[in-house]
This record gives C-alpha cells, sequence and structure tokens, in this order.
C-alpha cells in the first residue's frame, strides 16, 4: 500500500470496499466475508444507501476527534464557520486528557477561516494564509493542522500548495489534512485522511546526534532497547486508565510501550520509528498507517483484535508475545490475570446473568465488548455497526452462540435502532455517544461502549464494565420516567414495518426510466 | 468582507436553523447537506448551551439526506425528493422545513422547486436556505422565523388587542433562552397582554401559527431578531419595537415602560406593577446586606459576551450590583450601525462608570484588551492591581480566569461546564439568579 504520493487518502467504500447499510445476523455478516465481499473484484455491498437518512457524521468531525487530542497543535479549520464546531464539546475534557500526559499541556485551540459567500466566489486561500499566520505568531505551536472543508474543495482552493508557500514563513510545522465530508460515506475514512497527513509530515526518521565513535556495547545496548519496543495506536476514545493497562501487561513480558497518535507531540511520531513492532487496538482505525509504516520503514505490524473481554485480551497479548518469543511469559501472565479476573466476577455474574443487551458503535468493538457479557452470563441480543468491512473478522472468534444474533450496519441512524429496540426489547443497552437523546426514550438503562475517562480495555477493563454494568443495572429509573413521559419522533407505522426497508443495495437514486 | 475567527462563539446558519427548530417540538427538520452537518452542529449546539439536548427530534435523528460526492457532481435534487418523501413517511411532525448545507447550494440545486411538489402532502412541507457561508447561528434563526412567518404563520386582518410576541432571544446562542422567555413572559403577563413567545414552556407550533394575530413584536435585542420582526411587519402587519435585553430592576422597569408605552396602558398599572417587583427583588437582595458589606463582595469585572448580554450584564453589574465592569468584550460580527447602537447601552451609568467596550469575535483578544485597558505592573513596590475580580463570559474565558486567578461565570455561549435547565437570567428573577451564581463563586470555600 502507498498512497503518499496522492494529496489525500482514498475513501474507504473504495480502498477497503466497507459498507454502512446492511442489516441481517451474524451468520449473513460472517458468509459475506466468507464470500469474498471485501477482497479486491468483490465489493458487492459498498454501493449500498438509504432512502430515508439520518444525519451520520463526516470524516471532517471524526478527523478532529484525533486531531484535537495532538498537543502543542493549532487547528484550522478552512471552511465556513459552521464546520468543527463540534470542537466545542472537548474543549474542557481534551485539556485535562491531554494533562495527563504533561500537565502543562493546553486546550484545543482551533480557528475557522469563517468562509463567506464572498469567499465561495473569489476563493478561500487569502483567509487561511492570514489564519495560519496568526495562529503561528499568537500560539507559538509546534504544529498547526489545517483541516480541509467541503466548500474550499468545491472552489479549488490549493491548500496543499498554499502550505508549502507558508512552511518558510512559519516556525511551526504546517499539515494539511484532507477531510472533507462530501468525498466519502464511510466516516472511519477520517483515520486514514489523518493518517495520511501525520505520515508525509511528522514521520522522519528522528534527529539523533551522530557519534563519531561509540563503544560497541552501547550500540547493543541501543540496539536491544530498540528490540524491545512497541508502538500501541491508540484512540480518542481511550482513557489513560486503558493505556495504563495495557503498559502494564506488556511491561509485564519485558516490552516497553509507546502510544500514538492521540495526545501525542509531533514529536514523538520521529522516536516512534525506533520500534520493534507497530500493534494496532483496532483495525478500523489504524491499518492506513501500519501498513505505510511497513512499507516505507521496514517496521512490522499487527492487527488483530481489540484487548476488550477475556479472550480477546489473552489473544492480543499472545500475539504479540510471538512476535517476540515470549510466549512463555504471555501465557503465565495470562493465566495468573485470569484466575485473579474470574473469581472477582462471581458477584457480578449472579446479578447480571440472563440480561438482555443490544449493543452498537464501532464494529470492532461492539463484537469485542460482547465478549465481556458472556463471560457475564448475559445474552447479547442484537448489534449495529457503524461500518462493517474486513476486520470484523477476527472478533467473532471470541464469541459462542452469536449466529442468530440480529446485525445492523448504520452509521448513527437512530431510527432503525428505534424500530430494532421495539421488537427485541433488551433489558440494557450499550452504546456510542451521541444517539442518546433517543436511546435514552427507549428507558432502558445505558452504559456507554466507551468514555475516555473509564477503564474498558485489558483485563482491568473487564472488571470496570462489569462494575458499572452492575451498577447501571441496579437503577434505570432516570430513563425509565423520561421513557414514559416523552415520545420519540417516529410515526407508530414505522415499527410495524421491517428495520431494514429503507436499505437500498445501489445508492444511487433511482432514475424513471426515459 | 469578512477575517478568520479564533474559536467562534456560534455555529453557522444551519446550527442556528437547527437550534432554533430545537425550540419547536414537532417542527422536523429535512437537511439537505453532506452527512456531517447536522452530527456536527448538534455536537456544538448541545455541550455550549448547556447540554441542551436533541429536542424531540433532534441530534442523530436530524433526517438527512447525506449527500456525497457522486450527488454533488450529478445534482442532488433527485436524493432530496427521496430524503423529504421518506421523511414524511417516518418522522412524526407537524411541519417539514427543509434546511440546506453549502454543498447543495453550491451547485444550485433548486430546493424551492422540489419542495413545490409537496404542496399536496398532508403536512406543510416548507424550504429555508440556510448554507453556512450565509451567516452564523443568529443568522439561521432569523431565517427560519422569517419562513414561518412567511408560509406557517396564519394571516390575521383583525389583531387581538393586548396581544405581544417576542422576539429577540435566540434558542441555544442565548444559553438560558427558555428561562429567559418564561421570566419576560410572566412580567409582561402581569401589565395584562397576551403574550407569546414562540417557544419555551407552554408554546408550540400553534403558537407560531398564531403569532400573526399579535398587535406588537417586542425585540429583546439591539441585533437578533429585527430581521423577522420586519418580515412579521411587511406580511402579517404587526410593528415592532426594540428594547435592550433587560437584567435587573432598572433595566426590566424601563423594558416594562417601553412596552407599556408603545401599546398605550395606563401607567400607573405599569407602575404599580414595578413596584410590587422591586418589591420582592429587594427583598431577596436586602438579605446580602451583611455579607456583601461584611466581607467586601465588590469586584471589578470582565465581561465578555454576545450583543445582548454585555450591554445588559455590565449594566446590572455596574448600577445594581456596585460592582465595576471595567472591560467589555463583544463578541459578534457587528456592523459599523450596529456597533453605534450598541456603544449607546453603555452611555450614562448612574454609577457614572465607562467600561471600556471592544467589538472582536476572537477568543485570543480578550487577553490583549486587558492588558490595554490596565497597565501592567512594571515591578512598581505598589501597584493598583485589577484585582479582586470576575469573569463574565463563555467557557473560552477559562484560560484567562485561571491564568490571573478570577472566578469565572459562563453566561454566554458556549457553556459546556453547566447544566443549565430553566435557569434565567433576564428579569427581575434572572438578576436574582445572576447574583445568586456569581456571589455564590465568592463564598463557594466559606
Amino acid at each position: 500500500m502507498n498512497y503518499l504520493e496522492a494529496k489525500s487518502a482514498p475513501a474507504r467504500e473504495d480502498r477497503l470496499k466497507a459498507n454502512i447499510a446492511y442489516g441481517g445476523t451474524c451468520a449473513d455478516i460472517k458468509s459475506c466475508l466468507k464470500s469474498g465481499c471485501f477482497k479486491s473484484g468483490g465489493g458487492c455491498l459498498n454501493l449500498a444507501g438509504r432512502r430515508f437518512s439520518q444525519t451520520q457524521g463526516c470524516q471532517f468531525t471524526l478527523s478532529l476527534a484525533i486531531l484535537n487530542t495532538l498537543r502543542n497543535a493549532v487547528v484550522v479549520m478552512h471552511s465556513p464557520v459552521g464546520c468543527g464546531a463540534c470542537s466545542i464539546s472537548n474543549v474542557g475534557v481534551n485539556k485535562s486528557f491531554k494533562q495527563l500526559r504533561d500537565p502543562k499541556a493546553e486546550g484545543v485551540i482551533w480557528l475557522s477561516t469563517n468562509l463567506d459567500e464572498a469567499d465561495v466566489i473569489s476563493g478561500g486561500e487569502r483567509k487561511l494564509r492570514e489564519a495560519v499566520l496568526f495562529a503561528d505568531k499568537e500560539f507559538r505551536p509546534e504544529t498547526i493542522i489545517v483541516a480541509n472543508g467541503c466548500v474550499p474543495s468545491l472552489i479549488g482552493d490549493d491548500i496543499d500548495a498554499v502550505l508549502g508557500q507558508l512552511q518558510e514563513q512559519t516556525a511551526a510545522t504546517l499539515v494539511p489534512i484532507h477531510c472533507e465530508g462530501f468525498k466519502t460515506k464511510v466516516m472511519a475514512t477520517a483515520y486514514d485522511a489523518v493518517y495520511h497527513g501525520i505520515l508525509k509530515k511528522y514521520v522522519r526518521k528522528p534527529d539523533r546526534l551522530e557519534k563519531i565513535w561509540e563503544p560497541d556495547i552501547e550500540k547493543l545496548k541501543e540496539q536491544y532497547r530498540i528490540s524491545r519496543n512497541v508502538n500501541v495506536l491508540n484512540v480518542g476514545s481511550m482513557s489513560r486508565a486503558d493505556e495504563l493497562e495495557l503498559q502494564r501487561l506488556l511491561n509485564a513480558i519485558g516490552l516497553n510501550v509507546t502510544f500514538i497518535p492521540c495526545y501525542a507531540e509531533p514529536e514523538d511520531f520521529e522516536y516512534a520509528l525506533e520500534t520493534s513492532l507497530n500493534v494496532s487496538i483496532c483495525g478500523t482505525h489504524d491499518d492506513y498507517f501500519v501498513e505505510h509504516l511497513k512499507e516505507t520503514y521496514s517496521i512490522p505490524f499487527l492487527i488483530d483484535t481489540i484487548p476488550i473481554g477475556r479472550r480477546n485480551t489473552d489473544r492480543w497479548l499472545l500475539k504479540i508475545a510471538e512476535h517476540f518469543g515470549l510466549e512463555k511469559e504471555a501465557r503465565r501472565l495470562i493465566d495468573y490475570e485470569n484466575e485473579q479476573l474470574d473469581k472477582s466476577l462471581e458477584p457480578f455474574r449472579k446479578n447480571l446473568r440472563g440480561k438482555r443487551v443490544f449493543i452498537s458503535g464501532g464494529e470492532v468493538r461492539i463484537l469485542a465488548t460482547a465478549e465481556i457479557l458472556q463471560d457475564l452470563g448475559m445474552e447479547v441480543v442484537g448489534f449495529k455497526a457503524h461500518h462493517f468491512d474486513e476486520f470484523i473478522e477476527p472478533m467473532f472468534d471470541a464469541l459462542e452462540d452469536i449466529d442468530d444474533v440480529v446485525f445492523d450496519v448504520a452509521t448513527n441512524q437512530p431510527f432503525e435502532q428505534a424500530n430494532l429496540i421495539h421488537r427485541i426489547k433488551p433489558d440494557i443497552y450499550i452504546t456510542h455517544t451521541g444517539g442518546n437523546n433517543i436511546s435514552a426514550k427507549h428507558g432502558l438503562p445505558i452504559l456507554p461502549l466507551f468514555g475516555p475517562s473509564y477503564n474498558y480495555l485489558g483485563y482491568s477493563g473487564v472488571y470496570e464494565v462489569a462494575r458499572r454494568l452492575n451498577r447501571v443495572a441496579r437503577n434505570g429509573q432516570f430513563n425509565k420516567k423520561l421513557s414514559q413521559n416523552t415520545k420519540l419522533p417516529y410515526k407508530a407505522a414505522w415499527y410495524e414495518k421491517d428495520p431494514f426497508t429503507y436499505i437500498k443495495q445501489q445508492d444511487a437514486v433511482e432514475q424513471t426510466e426515459v | 468582507m469578512s477575517k478568520f475567527i479564533d474559536r467562534p462563539r456560534y455555529t453557522c446558519a444551519l446550527g442556528g436553523a437547527l437550534a432554533t427548530l430545537r425550540a419547536i417540538p414537532r417542527a422536523i427538520p429535512i437537511v439537505h447537506a453532506s452527512a456531517g452537518c447536522g452530527h456536527n452542529l448538534h455536537n456544538a449546539n448541545n455541550p455550549g448551551g448547556g447540554y441542551v439536548g436533541g429536542g424531540y427530534c433532534g441530534g442523530l435523528s436530524l433526517p438527512s439526506s447525506n449527500v456525497v460526492e457522486r450527488d454533488i457532481v450529478f445534482g442532488g435534487e433527485d436524493r432530496l425528493r427521496e430524503q423529504i418523501t421518506t421523511s414524511l413517511e417516518v418522522m412524526d411532525g407537524d411541519v417539514y422545513l427543509v434546511l440546506t448545507g453549502c454543498m447543495v447550494e453550491m451547485i444550485g440545486d433548486d430546493l424551492d422547486a422540489v419542495v413545490t411538489e409537496f404542496l399536496g402532502a398532508e403536512k406543510p412541507v416548507i424550504a429555508v436556505h440556510t448554507p453556512s457561508f450565509r451567516g452564523n447561528s443568529f443568522t439561521g434563526y432569523e431565517l427560519v422565523l422569517s419562513a414561518l412567518a412567511k408560509k406557517y404563520v396564519a394571516k390575521q386582518a383583525v389583531k387581538e388587542p393586548l396581544s405581544v410576541n417576542v422576539l429577540g432571544i435566540v434558542p441555544v446562542q442565548d444559553v438560558f433562552w427558555e428561562g429567559n422567555l418564561k421570566e419576560l413572559k410572566r412580567l409582561l403577563e402581569r401589565l395584562g397582554l397576551r403574550v407569546n413567545t414562540l417557544f419555551g414552556e407552554g408554546e408550540g407550533l400553534e403558537s407560531i401559527r398564531k403569532a400573526g394575530a399579535a398587535s406588537l413584536n417586542i425585540v429583546v435585542s439591539d441585533i437578533y431578531g429585527l430581521e423577522t420582526a420586519r418580515v412579521f411587519e411587511q406580511v402579517h402587519d404587526i410593528p415592532y419595537i426594540t428594547t435592550g435585553f433587560p437584567i435587573g430592576a432598572d433595566e426590566t422597569a424601563d423594558f416594562l415602560r417601553t412596552v407599556a408605552q408603545a401599546l398605550s396602558i395606563d401607567p400607573s398599572v405599569t407602575e404599580a406593577v414595578i413596584a410590587s417587583e422591586k418589591s420582592v427583588y429587594y427583598g431577596y437582595l436586602e438579605r446580602l446586606a451583611d455579607i456583601y458589606n461584611d466581607i467586601d463582595l465588590q469586584r471589578y469585572a470582565v465581561v465578555v459576551a454576545d450583543a445582548n448580554y454585555a450591554p445588559g450584564a455590565a449594566k446590572f453589574l455596574s448600577d445594581e450590583l456596585g460592582w465595576l465592569p471595567e472591560l467589555v468584550v463583544i463578541t459578534d460580527p457587528v456592523d459599523e450601525n450596529q456597533k453605534e447602537t450598541l456603544l449607546k447601552r453603555f452611555d450614562g451609568y448612574e454609577s457614572g462608570l465607562t467600561p471600556a467596550v471592544f467589538f472582536d469575535t476572537d477568543a485570543s483578544a480578550v487577553r490583549k484588551y486587558l492588558s490595554k485597558i490596565w497597565p501592567a505592573n512594571r515591578n512598581d513596590r505598589y501597584y493598583d492591581s485589577f484585582s479582586p475580580a470576575v469573569i463574565l463570559g463563555s467557557v473560552f474565558e477559562r484560560e484567562l480566569a485561571a491564568e490571573f486567578g478570577y472566578p469565572l461565570l459562563t453566561v454566554s455561549y458556549p457553556v459546556t461546564n453547566r447544566i443549565v435547565l430553566n435557569r434565567a437570567y433576564a428579569g427581575f428573577s434572572g438578576a436574582l439568579s445572576l447574583t445568586e451564581d456569581l456571589l455564590g463563586l465568592l463564598v463557594a470555600g466559606r
């Protein structure tokens, strides 16, 4: 894979043939995978869409979820004033999360080039120049990231050229991110768009002093150090507690860990090249990045499962250990951890056994989380995944009796969720943030699928999720009362229809024959 | 010619339109735009508006055509037609407003033509052009209300005497919109008026439908709601007056007198209402006589807020709370005429103070103005510092507040560090809440 000569990363519906609209069961999903839907020449699902759709997010907003975590950075939204206004939602929390990594870190700073009607006609490059120069002078950041919106892309602003010219005038490294929302219907293309910019501008061999003479022992020490380094690619939805848990586990088998890209500083990407393995925790996020690092810097990578749930964590650890020949150490750790954890889950199993749960969110994460539920004796009764691609495959291994469970592929689309919940009537709902305005009115206790202030990953994450599920299940009065006194905005007739009524295989609008 | 903005304190026309519709249950927006527009704007409106939520049909339930590259190349009208048809099938509403994003406007989708095809639909479908590049949230408020005034509000030749509409309080941008509207309604009703605030407690689409019956529109703002008021004047023949955004006894009394005069209400009635309100108000403020003076609760103040709150809050701080609001930064983009109008609101303070007033849309500008109006300590042994002080602003002022150790009360969008339900800062009751919150900051450690 090498797309770095191109201006921007390709859309995932093209590169991975990813799908955003599908309704079936887990067995159907598995058979899609088997029949090669996502392999080259496949792509039988990637054109699917909906006749009725609800707002779903775009790669611009999802890109910001990563970009806003970078330390010592200013983000310039090159767009009309509304794009990226969602940064307001992490203005406070991101500062505290950054400060968990560096106590002196600043909060999120962004500028909008505020393109107006005149700019739509005459171009927005002047304003972009002014914004970048202002950001450099006013905030003195290490890097200025320009996120390109739909409008400048359509009017033909050449942000790469503008930033290329400006680079000589600014102290900050200038990074273009091509994340125009209308370019892809798979929101997760954002990860590629961001990594594309990172790969081009931050990733380079660190500028270390070259020693004229160095004793062999020093060289060997350095080589040994690098031979024990792994990068774990974190995501914005991970907490510091998640990182510390993964670090604890990898340290325990003798490996050192660096976390990138979230909450990293631009310089961290240079030192991250001094590593022996790039470890993804989620295929949805990282394949573009690690493939390029392998191609350019010959760093091997591992994309397999996400360490959520005991089996997934065991498997994730073992796969890493295998790379370093540390299986024995890993097995010892795994046995020890499992024994401790298993006992501690008993009281929760007693309370939670048999409860029926619906889960929605990212494809990898929901299936991994289902493992925890099965571990607790709960019954998984439905999935709703943002999208669906090849990276879902390993996730089924840790689950049992899952074939008949309904699987809806929908980026948000709470109307489908409402229909499914109405039919399936689960006891608990585990869901991605954002749509709870609707979810809460189903009257169910809700546990967020992720949360950057909570621990979900590793063995401690299993315990934390169990503990919180137990708490959430004990009192669902708030949502219950809400549901009794508020109404969902869907017509009664909608609940009678098949939940997948509006999915169409070919998302081009059907033209009337002339 | 507009400039870039350092951390805008508003979203775009589409964001303002969605926020306004958020305040009208059973009005269903249908967004004709890229897939991210509605999502992004909900994630600004919700947290920035003190966690205002998605309402009846908000948040991620917003129907949206989610146009992609192919639609942009070949035109999005077919997709829009399909989306309106299916939205009418699925969404349970009483009126449907089709709002546009930038892309479909740039490629020239004929929104009005497509919407005309739905004239025969069971419920009205109304087109509103709201591309982001056309303006900010305040523009979106005007666009939606103007469209409703033209196409939804029932024509009524004979007006109901003593019936008024209240405009100029922009949902979400005024984070305390619902509480404020409730308080203003309460006060105006005491004058014997029939009050329609269009949205908020007890209002809904029916209120909007009947807004054509009013004999006066009261615009509680020098800047917002004027466009809508003009449309009401042209289409429904309803005159309007503008007033300041009243906070505290003085300004609210003036507000009531202005309205009463416009409707020829007997001044003795008005004065009786004012007197009774003031008696309650000072009944509460009297409680503070001890603590205010025991521990010297007078403060310098910096006010960073929109064109409604900045003048209203500064005047209240100066003339009623007895504070020293030395610096005011008004954060909306305003033209020269609007600046002139707003500046007049800072003249003639009873306290004799004259705040330094600046207009700036950049979050980083506030600090610069502070060092401009207050000389820095040049290593002087005795230095008359700007302290103790309090900042009234948005959550963007948190850094500045932390740097100088000033307590911060967030009153202006975005307010992500508070939960806001029915709290008001307008009127008599609102000023009591504002006093509680401000002085509450100062006694929090006691």
